[in-house]
């Protein structure tokens, strides 16, 4: 008896080990394993509708796209899809995905000292070639460090080795990515789409030759639109002010340009469908980029210049592939300034007629008050019946409208006001700014006068169901905008205006949200700083700082301390006011727009003086100038430039 | 429009990645894949028009399953060969749709007829087959086998209908065992495991039917 069981014992391992086997062969069983013991485990493990897996042995160049944020936040990136598809038409590249881990399952890693891997073929991101990083906002600069370190990669470049991927940044917050340019071998300037494929290029004639890192970074810095941080010094002042941004080589340019396409590319349609739930669960649709209104708070506005279009032709043939392809119940219609797009309406009658059997819900946002119909009003209702509909004036008063270049006259504002509740929308929300320049009590007030009037049209229309929501936000200055100058409001002035309003809405009976004050610091002072950051980012996110754009973690301690043990202040890049002549830690980043443009906009800003829509009149902001000779025939693709 | 609504069973495995997906997820995968086969779905009626879909019962996470059933509904009848073929080629590849068939509408949900479920559990090598046993015989010495869900105490001991050893499989040593899954009565294997003292993460755990009144 004893002895067939050991026999027994023996062949149970045998056939442990091939049943072992095929658990391998479905995902690494230590992953595996570790899953069981995680929140929603589906983030991680990809195989989605519509994923692309390509064969790692054969394919020579090897791309992870990484959104250092949870793959709830990151995977509906329109960015990162775009990328994706385009890296993986090529038949020599292979472009996988990977997310910051949440806490748990950075927990799970640690303990079983597993690296974070692609969410495709579950390879260590470290086996990977390129490791490009969108970094859409700076709140996510920590988990870049996080998952950096969860690879096994040092976090300063300096530390690096030969063998480590090419750590490559690109996206909105790259405009100013001094404060990470420890951390990066190269950024992106602009739009991705083409450059990404030619840096694959350079980089396979690169590992073809068996050339060195730096060898690479050299290559890398002449090419357009491609910034590499460490080629490049900064000096300083006495005061703690720039005194230059040099090269250090004289064959690399002392200005990086940013690239754009001068037609925008066929629009993705094989998007990826989540198997899990996750935030934004929709299609989205870029309709129009660029936008050429000119508000001098927005950031998104002066660099994302000049306004191209797709036209309903090419839209509505995307719209019914992407549909087909993914799914998708609500399909979202994105752009800066929706209702300025040329075909609008043309583009919401065909949407209907084209889906209007299928039960699909269409979102439009971003609409512009000015440029928005009753025509339009009436496909919209069709389209997404119901529900909320969203405004920004910003700004109540006429006065500080022409401050940050949003005119519009009150009387159209209330118009629209009355035409939407009729139009049968119950809830409207309203967003405004505070914290902005010249700005008194009086605008403030009127900002609550404006909610209750427009809560009382609603009333008079739907009585009591119709529901007024204030969403206010704090202006937080941003590079290569008219205010880049310009100092943030004390936290306790904002504080008082946020009281009063506080009151004010609780009084009159509408929702409010805003910002604690607190909570726009640390953007604040990574969108506005320069690369002595660099260690106060690495002591915060060593001290535990990660997932900073997510409200229920307080990091602001671990930053404060993290600035004070650095000796840097951080008052320094918030409440100084920055003279004209100073040299920006983002001068050197060429956005296309001229600074002396933003500087006389500041100046015609304080002054009162509006830029009307620039469609009309050309203010040469300096787009053309850089992108001109780029620019197609009309026919092909529409430019905003007049 | 027909009036009576087609309703259609399929009948699918689940493995691979997919075993990590929850029951809502599964859901809302189906409805996409559906709309994706173009097939002509039933809507639920009302504000917001949902595909109707029912799922006869939840498979817990990270099991894998060879037999997962659920109703849609169709406007038209299809030949189901064709709505077979349109579900896998819409479905990602680690759900197979293994059967299809029509079935009466008055027929009662998949929920209110489901009354046990049969799983194989690969036994891993540590504990072994023998201990395995040996632990699960000494639980059914008990007069009750309890846990508590949810501050509620439950007796498993009723809700284990069969079982069996199967040594001699190509997969390992495996335990077959069929619980209740009846909306009153819903044991799950998971549970079972960890009254064992085996972390259910190290097991392959296979739902293998669905048995049905």
């Amino acid at each position: 008896m004893k002895k067939s069981s050991q026999t027994y014992t023996i062949t149970t391992l045998q056939k442990k080990f091939t049943a072992k086997a095929i658990l391998i062969t479905i995902m690494n069983s230590l992953i595996e394993k570790i899953l069981y013991h995680v929140e929603k485990p589906g983030r991680y493990v990809g195989g989605e509708h519509n994923q692309i897996e390509k064969d790692w042995g054969s394919t020579p160049l090897r791309w992870c796209l990484i959104f250092p944020d949870i793959y709830d936040i990151g995977q509906t990136n329109l960015g990162l899809a775009m990328l994706y598809q385009i890296l993986n038409a090529e038949p020599d590249i292979l472009a996988e995905r990977s997310f910051a881990p949440w806490i748990d399952m950075e927990a799970q890693l640690r303990e079983h000292d597993l690296p974070l891997f692609s969410l495709e073929s579950k390879k260590a991101l470290k086996e990977f070639d390129i490791l490009g990083f969108t970094l859409p906002y700076e709140s996510i600069y920590t988990n870049v460090l996080n998952i950096l370190e969860l690879s096994g990669i040092e976090a300063y470049v300096s530390h690096r080795t030969e063998n480590d991927p090419l750590i490559l940044g690109g996206g909105q917050a790259c405009f100013n990515a001094e404060p990470m340019a420890d951390f990066f071998d190269a950024f992106v300037i602009g739009e991705g789409e083409e450059v990404s494929l030619e840096i694959s290029h350079l980089y396979k004639a690169w590992k073809a030759n068996n050339g060195s890192r730096q060898e690479l970074l050299f290559q890398l810095a002449k090419f357009p639109g491609v910034y590499v941080p460490s080629l490049y010094e900064v000096d300083y002042l006495q005061d703690g002010t720039i005194e230059a941004i040099r090269p250090l080589r004289a064959d690399i340019p002392a200005k990086i340009t940013k690239r754009i396409v001068p037609v925008l590319p066929p629009h993705p349609e094989k998007f990826l469908v989540p198997n899990v739930e996750i935030v934004h669960d929709r299609m989205s649709i870029e309709i129009m980029r660029g936008c050429t209104r000119g508000c001098r708070f927005c950031h998104a506005g002066m660099v994302n210049r000049p306004v191209r279009q797709r036209s309903v032709d090419q839209l509505i043939p995307t719209i019914k592939n992407a549909l087909k392809s993914t799914g998708y119940e609500e399909v979202g219609l994105l752009s800066l300034s929706s209702s300025d797009h040329t075909q609008i309406l043309e583009l919401t009658q065909q949407v209907h007629e084209n889906f209007h059997d299928k039960k699909l819900a269409f979102g439009l946002p971003s609409l512009r008050i000015e440029s928005f119909s009753v025509d339009l009003m009436n496909e919209l209702q069709e389209l997404k019946p119901g529900g909320g509909f969203t405004l920004a004036p910003e700004a109540a008063t006429e006065r500080m409208r022409a401050v940050i270049n949003k005119p519009l006259d009150e009387e159209d504002f209330y118009f629209t006001v009355k035409k939407i509740f009729e139009h049968g929308w119950r809830s409207l929300k309203l967003y405004y700014m505070i914290g902005l320049p010249t700005e008194t009590m009086e605008d403030v007030e009127a900002i609550l006068e404006a909610g209750i009037k427009v809560k009382r049209i609603g009333k008079s229309i739907l009585g009591n169901s119709a529901k007024v929501h204030l969403g206010i936000g704090t202006l937080i200055p941003k590079p290569h905008t008219p205010f880049q100058w310009l100092p943030v409001e004390s936290p306790e002035t904002i504080q008082a205006k946020i009281d009063y309003l506080k009151a004010g809405t609780r009084k009159a009976g509408i929702k409010m949200s805003y910002n604690i004050p607190d909570s726009s610091l640390l953007e604040t002072w990574l969108s506005r700083g320069d690369r002595r950051l660099g260690p106060v980012i690495y002591r915060a996110w060593k001290n535990g700082a990660k997932f900073d754009a997510w409200g229920e973690r307080e990091n602001l301690p671990i930053w404060r301390e993290a600035f004070e043990s650095t000796g840097v202040d951080p008052d320094f890049y918030a409440y100084r006011e920055r003279g004209l002549d100073e040299i920006l830690p983002w001068d050197h980043i060429d956005i296309g727009v001229k600074k002396n443009f933003l500087k006389q906009d500041l100046q015609w800003s304080l002054r009162g003086r509006t830029r009307p829509d620039c469609r009309n009149t050309c203010y040469a902001c300096g787009i053309l100038d850089a992108f001109g000779e780029t620019r197609p025939d009309n026919n092909i693709s529409y430019w905003g430039c007049p | 429009m027909n009036d009576t609504p087609i309703r259609i069973r399929v009948k699918y495995s689940k493995s691979g990645n997919l075993r990590f997906l929850g029951h809502i997820d599964t859901q809302n995968l189906f409805e996409r894949a559906l709309r994706r086969t173009e097939l002509p779905i039933r809507h639920t009626q009302g504000f917001n028009k949902r595909i109707r879909i029912n799922l006869a019962s939840a498979l817990p996470l990270g099991f894998i399953s060879e037999a997962e059933i659920l109703d849609i509904w169709l406007d038209q009848p299809i030949d189901t060969e064709i709505i077979g073929k349109k579900l896998n080629e819409a479905l990602p590849d680690d759900i197979k749709v293994l059967e299809v068939q029509m079935v009466d509408n008055a027929l009662p949900s998949l929920q209110a007829s489901l009354v046990s479920s049969d799983y194989l559990i690969s036994i891993p090598a540590d504990p072994g087959l023998e201990t395995f046993k040996n632990r699960f015989q000494a639980l059914l010495t008990g007069e009750k086998i309890e846990i508590i869900k949810r501050k509620k105490t439950i007796d498993l001991k009723p809700m284990i209908l069969d079982y069996s050893f199967q040594s001699e499989s190509p997969d390992g040593d495996q335990f077959f065992i069929r619980l209740s899954s009846s909306p009153n009565a819903n044991a799950r294997p998971d549970d079972l495991l960890q009254l064992l003292e085996i972390d259910p993460a190290d097991c392959l755990v296979k739902r293998t039917k669905l048995n049905f009144s």
